[in-house]
C-alpha cells in the first residue's frame, strides 16, 4: 500500500508528525545546486537530538577551547620583557617573579572559573555570574567587553600567525590581508561543521603545540640547571642594550604595566566556563577538570618557557622571537626547533577558534534573554550556532581589512575587555559566595575577592596603558554596544507585552464584521478565482478597478454586471495614472469602517519561470506593501498559476 | 552481502512488525544482523484485513496507526545509523503476506516478533502468523519473543500480530 506521506514525514506520536530532510529539500535546480555546495561545505543536517553526539570530550574541549590561552604562552613571555627591559639587568631579575605572579593570578582566575562552571552550568561565564549576582547593566558590560574580545582575538592572532609565514616567506608580504581573511574564511567553514569535526580539525595542532613546547621547556631547563649549559648565564649588564631614551626608572608603575602585558597569558581562559553545555554529560565536571588541565599547562609552558628565557639571558627586540630564541638555546636548530615554530605558528591560527566557540555561544545566551536579536540563538543545519559564527567571521576581516592585517596595530585593542570581563565575574562570584555563605565560603570569597581586585589592577592598567594606542575605541565602543543590548531588550519587551495573552481569557467566535476588497486590473481568470475566494468570506465583496480611462472602467462595469452578479465594482479614477497610492487612499477615506475588518483579495498571477518575471509589473506584491500594517486590515494574495489555465 | 556478525550473513532481511511489545526486539536484532554491511533491512507491517471488507478497502484510523508502527521502527534504526526500507501490505492473512512479500523481494532472513504467553494450565501459545512463516518461509527464519503480560492475553494472537 503506498504510503506518500513516509517520504516526508513520520509519525512521532499522537498527534504529532516529524518532518524528514526531504520536507525542507528545495524543489528548484537552483537550490538543489546551492544545497549539494552547501553540504559538500559545511556536511548533512544534523537533528537536534544528535547535539549531545556533538558534544566534545575533554580531549577536544582542550584543544578546541584552549587554544586561545595555550597559545598564549607563546608571547606572554615577551611582552613582560617588553618592558622591563626599559629598566635595564636590575629590573630583569623580576621576570621571573613576575611570571609566577601572573601565574598565580591565573590560578585564581582558573579557580573562579571552576566554581562558575559549577555554579552556571548552562554556560554565559562572566555575563551569566553578573546577571545572577550584580545589577544587569554589570553582566551587559562584561558581555559587551567580551564580545569584542573574542574579535579581537580572531584578528589578532590570525594577523600574528600571518606575520609568521611571511617571515619565513616573504613574497607573501603584499597578500597578508588576503591571507588572513582566507584563514579566517576556514577556521569559519570549520566551525559552520559542528563543534565535534572542528574538535578533529582543530586538535592534533594545539596537542603538537603543547608536546614541543613541553619538551623545548624540559630540555632548556635541564640543559641550564642539570647539566650546567655555560651558554645560562642568565642577564648582565653588558648584554642589555640601553633605550634610544635611556633607562626608565624602575618603579611600581613600570612593575605594574610588565605584569599587565604578561597577563595577556590570561586570555581565553572564560572560554571553557562560557562553554559548560558543549561538554559531554557530566558537563560541569568535564568542564572543570579541563579548565585545570588548560590552566597547568600554560602555567607550566608560560613559566618554563620565562626560566629557560632567563636562564639564558634572552631578550627581546631581535629579529627572533623570544619563544624562538628560547627553542634555540633549549634544542639547538634540530627538527624539534622547527616542529615547535611550525605549531606555534599553526596554535596562533587556531587560538582563533577558542573565539569561534566562545563568541556565538555568549551571543546565543545574550539572544535567548532578549539583549540580541534572537537570530543569533538559532542553531544551524549542524547546530553551530552560525549566525553568530558568521558575524564574528564578518567583523574580524573588516579588522583585518581596516588595519592592514598588522598585528601592532591591532594588539592595543586586545585584552582589555577580557580583563574587565574577569574582574566583573569574580565580583559576581564574591557577592555569590556572600548570598550563599555554603560551607567553606570564607576561602571562596577571599579567593575571588583577591582575583577581583588584581584583574581590576590589570584592566585599569590596561586600559590606561594601551590607551592612546587604540584601547580607547574599547572605552567607546562597551558603552554602544551596552546602549545597542538595552534597546535591543526594551523592543523585545515592548513587543512580548503587545502579543501577550491572559491565561484566563477565553476566545469564542469572531464577532466584527468582515468586508472584502478585491483590487482587480479587468476581468481575468486570476480575478474570477479572487473573488470567489472572497466570497468565501464575506457576503459583502466588492470589486476595484483603479484606472485613467474613464470609457475602459464604464465598459468593464457592463461587463461586471453581466459576468459577475452581485459584486459592485466601483471604479476609482486616476488621471496621474498612479495605482496604489488612489487605492489606499480610497480604503481610507471613502469607506472608513472602524468596526470592519477589511480584506484585501488580491490576485496574484504566479510566473513558471524566473525571467517571465519581467514580464509583469508586479503589482500584488506593491499592494502587499502599501497596505501591510494597516490597521484592521488584512492582505490576502490569492495565487493564480499558468499551469492552472485550463487548454481550450 | 552483510559482514560477519556471528549469525552469518545476509543480503536481505525483512521485519515483521505486529505492532506490539516484540517490534523494538525485532528491530534491534535486526540491526544486528544488519551491522555496518549493505544489508537491505525492510520493516513489513499487514494489516489484516477481515471478509466484512473488501481487500482493498480502507479500514478507518488503520493507514495511520499502521504508518506509526513503520515510522517507530525506521526511528529505530536510524537511532544505531541502520537505514530502513518500510512496506505496508493490506492482507487477509498475515502469515502468508509476509512470506510472499519476503520472496517476492528475495530476502534470505525474516526476522518475527512473538509475544508469547502461557494459556491457562501452562500450555505455551504462539498464535497462527509465526508457525505460518516457520512452516512456509523458503528463507532463514529468526524469531525473538517475549512474554506478555496475562491482561493483555486475551486468547486471540490476532490482535498482538496485526491490530490493525
Amino acid at each position: 500500500m503506498p504510503r506518500p506521506q513516509a517520504e516526508y514525514f513520520r509519525y512521532a506520536g499522537p498527534g504529532i508528525v516529524r518532518a524528514k530532510p526531504k520536507a525542507s529539500a528545495p524543489t528548484t535546480g537552483v537550490g538543489r545546486a546551492y544545497e549539494r555546495l552547501r553540504r559538500t561545505l559545511i556536511g548533512t543536517p544534523l537533528a537536534t537530538e544528535q547535539e549531545v553526539e556533538e558534544r566534545l570530550s575533554k580531549k577536544k574541549a582542550l584543544a578546541i577551547m584552549s587554544s586561545d590561552a595555550i597559545s598564549s604562552s607563546a608571547y606572554a613571555s615577551e611582552e613582560i620583557l617588553n618592558i622591563l627591559v626599559l629598566a635595564g639587568v636590575a629590573a630583569l631579575s623580576l621576570t621571573l617573579p613576575i611570571a609566577i605572579a601572573i601565574s598565580a593570578l591565573l590560578a585564581v582566575v582558573a579557580i573562579s572559573y571552576r566554581q562558575i562552571g559549577y555554579a552556571y552550568p548552562s554556560g554565559g561565564g562572566a555575563y551569566a555570574v553578573g546577571s545572577a549576582n550584580l545589577p544587569k547593566i554589570f553582566a551587559l558590560i562584561a558581555a559587551a567587553a567580551l564580545l569584542i574580545d573574542y574579535v579581537m582575538t580572531v584578528a589578532v592572532s590570525t594577523s600574528s600567525a600571518v606575520e609568521q609565514m611571511y617571515s619565513a616567506f616573504p613574497p607573501l608580504y603584499p597578500l597578508r590581508v588576503e591571507v588572513s581573511v582566507a584563514a579566517v574564511a576556514l577556521i569559519l567553514l570549520g566551525n559552520m561543521r559542528g563543534l565535534r569535526e572542528s574538535g578533529n580539525i582543530f586538535a592534533l595542532p594545539t596537542y603538537i603545540y603543547i608536546g614541543s613546547a613541553l619538551f623545548v621547556v624540559g630540555s632548556g631547563l635541564l640543559k641550564a640547571f642539570a647539566f650546567h649549559d655555560v651558554a645560562a648565564t642568565g642577564y648582565h649588564a653588558a648584554n642589555v642594550p640601553t633605550p634610544p631614551g635611556g633607562f626608565e626608572t624602575l618603579t611600581i608603575l613600570l612593575v605594574l604595566r610588565a605584569f599587565a602585558g604578561g597577563s595577556v597569558a590570561l586570555t581565553g581562559t572564560e572560554a571553557i566556563a562560557n562553554g559548560v553545555p558543549a561538554f559531554q554529560k557530566p558537563e560541569p565536571q568535564n568542564a572543570a577538570r579541563t579548565l585545570v588541565a588548560m590552566a597547568a599547562l600554560l602555567a607550566i609552558i608560560f613559566v618554563g618557557v620565562t626560566a629557560v628565557a632567563v636562564s639564558y639571558g634572552i631578550l627581546p627586540g631581535g629579529k627572533e622571537s623570544v619563544p624562538a630564541l628560547v627553542a634555540h638555546a633549549a634544542v639547538g636548530t634540530g627538527p624539534m626547533f622547527y616542529v615547535f615554530q611550525a605549531s606555534a605558528a599553526l596554535i596562533l591560527i587556531l587560538a582563533s577558534n577558542t573565539s569561534f566557540n566562545a563568541f556565538p555561544r555568549l551571543a546565543a545566551i545574550l539572544a535567548q534573554d532578549h539583549y540580541f536579536p534572537h537570530a543569533f540563538a538559532f542553531r544551524g543545519d549542524r547546530l553551530a550556532f552560525s549566525t553568530g559564527i558568521l558575524v564574528l567571521a564578518l567583523m574580524a576581516c573588516v579588522l583585518l581589512v581596516a588595519f592592514d592585517a598588522d598585528t601592532a596595530a591591532l594588539i592595543p585593542l586586545y585584552s582589555v575587555g577580557v580583563f574587565v570581563s574577569f574582574t566583573i565575574s569574580q565580583t559576581g562570584m564574591v557577592r555569590h559566595w556572600w548570598n550563599t555563605r555554603g560551607r567553606g565560603w570564607t576561602t571562596r570569597l577571599g579567593t575571588n575577592a583577591v582575583g577581583a581586585i588584581l584583574t581590576g589592577i590589570v584592566a585599569l592598567v590596561v586600559a590606561s596603558v594601551k590607551f592612546t594606542a587604540g584601547a580607547w575605541m574599547v572605552v567607546v565602543l562597551v558603552p554602544i554596544i551596552v546602549a545597542t543590548m538595552l534597546f535591543i531588550h526594551r523592543e523585545y519587551a515592548r513587543e512580548a507585552e503587545e502579543l501577550e495573552v491572559r491565561e484566563d481569557l477565553v476566545f469564542g467566535q469572531p464577532h466584527r464584521p468582515q468586508r472584502v476588497v478585491v483590487p482587480v486590473p479587468g476581468i481575468t481568470r486570476a480575478v474570477i478565482r479572487a473573488i470567489a475566494f472572497g466570497r468565501t468570506l464575506s457576503q459583502d465583496v466588492r470589486a476595484i478597478y483603479v484606472t485613467d480611462d474613464i470609457e475602459e472602467g464604464e465598459r468593464l462595469r457592463e461587463r461586471f454586471a453581466r459576468q459577475l452578479p452581485g459584486i459592485p465594482l466601483v471604479i476609482v479614477e486616476s488621471p496621474y495614472r498612479q495605482l496604489i497610492g488612489p487605492l489606499v487612499t480610497y480604503l481610507d477615506v471613502m469607506e472608513p469602517d472602524p468596526d470592519a475588518i477589511t480584506i484585501v483579495v488580491v490576485p496574484e498571477y504566479i510566473v513558471r519561470h524566473w525571467w517571465e518575471r519581467v514580464l509583469h509589473n508586479r503589482t500584488a506584491e506593491r499592494l502587499r506593501r502599501a497596505l501591510i500594517g494597516r490597521s484592521n486590515t488584512v492582505v490576502a494574495l490569492v495565487p493564480y498559476r499558468k499551469e492552472h489555465a485550463p487548454t481550450r | 552481502m552483510g559482514e560477519s556478525n556471528g549469525y552469518g550473513q545476509f543480503a536481505r532481511v525483512v521485519l515483521a512488525l505486529n505492532g506490539g511489545p516484540t517490534d523494538q526486539l525485532v528491530v534491534g536484532a535486526a540491526t544486528k544482523f544488519a551491522g555496518r554491511a549493505k544489508t537491505d533491512v525492510v520493516a513489513v507491517h499487514v494489516i489484516e484485513v477481515d471478509w466484512t471488507h473488501d481487500l482493498g478497502d480502507v479500514v478507518p484510523g488503520s493507514q495511520q496507526r499502521a504508518s506509526e508502527v513503520l515510522d517507530r521502527a525506521e526511528a529505530q534504526a536510524e537511532r544505531v545509523g541502520v537505514s530502513l526500507k518500510t512496506t505496508l501490505l493490506q492482507a487477509r492473512d498475515v502469515g502468508a503476506a509476509i512470506v510472499d512479500e519476503a520472496a517476492a523481494i528475495g530476502a534470505d532472513l525474516i526476522v518475527a516478533g512473538l509475544p508469547y504467553r502461557t494459556k491457562f494450565g501452562g500450555e505455551f501459545a504462539m498464535g497462527r502468523v509465526v508457525p505460518y512463516v516457520l512452516q512456509n518461509a523458503p528463507m532463514a527464519v529468526v524469531v525473538v519473543r517475549t512474554a506478555i503480560p496475562a491482561e493483555t492475553a486475551d486468547g486471540s494472537e490476532r490482535r498482538a500480530v496485526a491490530r490493525d
